[in-house]
């Protein structure tokens, strides 16, 4: 778990902390140096097809990434748990209608509430976050809700009864912290989702607005220039496989550790 | 004539020997038992030989005449398919949920190199061990059967095409002890009619001592004594037979001493409890129908019966640890209210110790803190340091090392778990113990162990218990009274002696029998 951990902090502090020391900002032209290659004066990962520095817009890019990514998860896991965790304890009418919102939600097509989110709203990075975190909690919800009525079901749920554990101190100490593994695990499947959905946003112009950028804008259009110039694709592209990879290992270990 | 033979049989994994000089041999129609507690290499010895563990066999192995010593894997699958028939522990898994019976038992029969049966031929296989309505049952999926029901089909499917060898892996652990008794008879049956030769596996020596011929001791996989299994049960050499001997309680045991009963404690009357049928069907499932019950201070009242009979659903109902619809439970004289509306006053009275130690246990929690629990909820006035000293004394109470209280279930033996679960069951001083099967997970030596030390503690404590079994042997040596229920009514309830010696019911005759 170390090393992933180490990687993924580098890789946020980085994207933090770097970017203001850098000569060229993400949204600056440097007409002298379009499609530059890597290693030319000033632009140490070259440029991008119109001039921009790609080492800046790498790590402006993880930055929006990581915090589209952190907070769809965030959303995710809040409101999938309590929803999932409230059905699945109270059963019978409340888990009918609290399912059958779910099942409402999930029919209805995403790309078209983003849309109308967007309309009513305005563009803005705050509603792809929310876009998003809307309708990664669908499957959080279910998944906690499967869990939640099996752990009911164990002895030692009925055996806290017996000890005059009230129902919110039963959820509360014993059965969420029994969905820390599923819950994590899950968790881990959500964030390369949402890095992907980010991206498809982005490319279709619902998201993330040029001259901002994200990992996924950055690939897109990498991978349109491959051919002239692989580093466009191959920076971005291999930052979003770090992360993905050091966020799937360190996730592994966790759910490992709650496991045992 | 000898069918299968080993000698001077040992296993190991890697470089550990688990098992070592093993010795026996079966002829046709003869039953070799094979017992032992947890851990002492009963199901090594008996599937290592025909590769089906991770271990490696060595010694003498000879089955029908020919040697399977040091024959790799590929070459026991002929002899395996041909010869052998197995029957697991597990009936209520073992069978594939989406498959009828009759197209597994087909199956079994075309794994061996058989042609594909007719359905008279899958008919007559399934009445040939004894199961009801085999043409109806064909065309069923398993989770239509009981688990006896079940373990009968395996049977059916481990015999299909006629083996010369049967090893039943613990085929009634899993089953109460009218099934566990049927099973045996059936056994018996087939190694009579047919000449199989038997290798039964068990940690239940008396249980098993007699429907055979002979036993095989095992003690941390070495051999510690073997013979005749009449002799063997009357007079064992050794000391872990003897023990072994000792601990499985049997009705012919003289009567254990017991403690004086008091007052009335809890008078249930009119419990009833249904559930709503699975699916689609309409109408309600009666689990228990207008059943009435007392337990008196300091009494142990022991309520027995098979697999759903009702018996935890009626406990759970009085405890309000359960559903129910209907009836009235007096503790001490007073209402008790229903389940949502009990008061920590209420619950500090009534504990209860379940049937799986481990599953009981959070996870998550250490030994301190889930022993710890009820004082948080049922005694908060307790300082946080008499608490620990609580903790430990209870610990100490139940026979538990003071090491173990950093542990987590999942470091715990079935033995622990299940005195830790005790332990959480006292601390709060209750007047009532319901004890859910509490012995029927546990190995005979730890399960006699757990028994002793409750009926210490009912005696030290004036504890009243109720105690849920399927074991009429092990309910005469804790209880003065006996309750039986049968599909979901108290068919009989007396002093034990009584309900023993001169059994009214059916159901009765039938418990009494099993545990003979």
């Amino acid at each position: 778990m170390k090393p992933a951990l180490l990687i993924l902090a580098a890789i946020v502090l980085a994207a933090l902390f770097v970017p203001p020391l850098l000569p060229w900002s993400h949204d600056a032209i440097d007409w002298d140096a379009i499609r530059a290659a890597p290693l030319v004066p000033g632009h140490p990962l070259g440029t991008d097809g119109v001039g921009r520095d790609l080492l800046a817009r790498s790590l402006v890019g993880a930055r929006v990434t990581l915090a589209v990514a952190a907070a769809a998860a965030l959303v995710a896991l809040a409101i999938g748990v309590l929803w999932g965790a409230v059905a699945g304890w109270c059963g019978g009418r409340i888990d009918e209608a609290m399912m059958r919102v779910v099942d409402a939600l999930y029919a209805l097509p995403f790309m078209f509430v983003v849309i109308l989110l967007m309309v009513l709203f305005g563009r803005s990075i705050l509603l792809v976050f929310l876009g998003i975190g809307a309708v990664e909690w669908l499957t959080m919800a279910r998944v906690v809700r499967a869990e939640v009525m099996r752990l009911k079901q164990r002895p030692f749920v009925l055996a806290a009864e017996a000890a005059g554990a009230g129902p919110a101190r039963i959820v509360g100490a014993h059965i969420l912290p029994n969905l820390a593994g599923v819950a994590i695990a899950y968790l881990l499947l959500t964030v390369p989702q949402v890095v992907m959905v980010e991206s498809f946003l982005s490319f279709l112009g619902l998201g993330v607005q040029e001259p901002l950028t994200s990992l996924g804008i950055l690939v897109k259009e990498g991978a349109d220039e491959m051919d002239l110039a692989p580093h466009t694709l191959l920076l971005p592209g291999g930052l979003l496989v770090a992360i993905l990879v050091s966020l799937t290992i360190a996730g592994e270990r966790l759910r490992d550790r709650f496991a045992a | 004539m000898t069918v299968y033979a080993v000698e001077d049989l040992s296993v190991t994994i890697g470089e550990a020997r688990l098992v070592e000089g093993v010795s026996f041999a079966i002829g046709a129609g003869e039953c070799v038992a094979l017992v032992g507690g947890s851990g002492s290499g009963k199901s090594l010895t008996c599937l290592t030989p025909f590769g089906l563990t991770a271990g490696q066999a060595g010694g003498s192995i000879r089955l029908d005449g020919r040697d399977l010593g040091g024959l790799p894997e590929a070459a026991l699958r002929g002899p395996r398919a041909r010869d052998v028939g197995f029957v697991f522990q597990q009936p209520l898994t073992a069978l594939t949920p989406h498959l009828t019976i009759g197209r597994q038992l087909a199956e079994a029969w075309t794994q061996s190199g058989a042609p594909k049966p007719g359905r008279e031929a899958l008919v007559a296989a399934l009445a040939r061990v004894g199961l009801d309505d085999p043409a109806e049952r064909l065309a069923q999926f398993p989770h239509r059967l009981s688990g006896g029901q079940r373990q009968r089909v395996l049977i059916a499917m481990a015999i299909a095409h006629r083996p010369k060898l049967l090893i039943a892996d613990e085929p009634t652990s899993a089953l109460d002890a009218i099934l566990r008794h049927e099973i045996l008879a059936l056994l018996d049956r087939l190694r009579r009619d047919e000449g199989l030769a038997l290798l039964l596996v068990s940690h239940d020596l008396p249980a098993v001592a007699r429907h055979a011929d002979r036993v095989v001791v095992l003690e941390n996989g070495r051999m510690v004594e073997s013979g005749p299994a009449g002799r063997l049960l009357a007079a064992p050499e050794s000391p872990y037979a003897r023990a072994l001997v000792a601990a499985t309680p049997r009705l012919a045991d003289p009567a254990p001493p017991l403690s004086p009963v008091g007052a009335p404690l809890i008078e249930a009357r009119g419990i009833t409890v249904s559930f709503a049928r699975a699916g689609w069907r309409r109408g309600r499932l009666v689990a228990v129908d207008d059943a009435a019950l007392d337990v008196r201070e300091g009494e142990a009242l022991a309520l027995v019966g098979g697999s759903g009979s009702g018996k935890s659903t009626l406990a759970r109902a009085i405890t309000r640890l359960g559903p129910a619809d209907r009836g009235e439970v007096r503790l001490r004289g007073q209402p008790l209210p229903p389940r949502g509306r009990m008061t920590r006053a209420h619950r500090r009275l009534i504990q209860p110790v379940f049937q799986d130690p481990v599953a009981s246990l959070d996870p998550r929690w250490t030994v301190a803190e889930i022993v710890a629990e009820p004082l948080r909820h049922l005694r908060p006035e307790l300082r946080g340091d008499e608490a620990r000293a609580l903790v430990e004394a209870t610990l100490a109470e139940v026979g538990l090392d003071a090491g173990l209280i950093a542990r987590r279930p999942a470091a715990l033996s079935g033995g622990q778990a299940q005195r830790v679960a005790i332990a959480r069951a006292l601390i709060a001083e209750p007047a009532l113990l319901l004890l859910d099967e509490a012995t029927s997970a546990l190995d005979v030596l730890v399960g006699a162990r757990i028994l002793d030390l409750l009926g210490e503690l009912q005696s030290s404590r004036g504890l009243a218990i109720l105690m849920i079994t399927h074991d009429i042997a092990i309910a005469r040596r804790l209880c003065h009274r006996i309750a039986v229920m049968e599909a979901g009514r108290i068919v009989e309830s007396g002093a034990t002696a009584q309900v023993i010696d001169a059994p009214m019911a059916d159901a009765t005759r039938a418990l009494v029998a099993a545990s003979d």
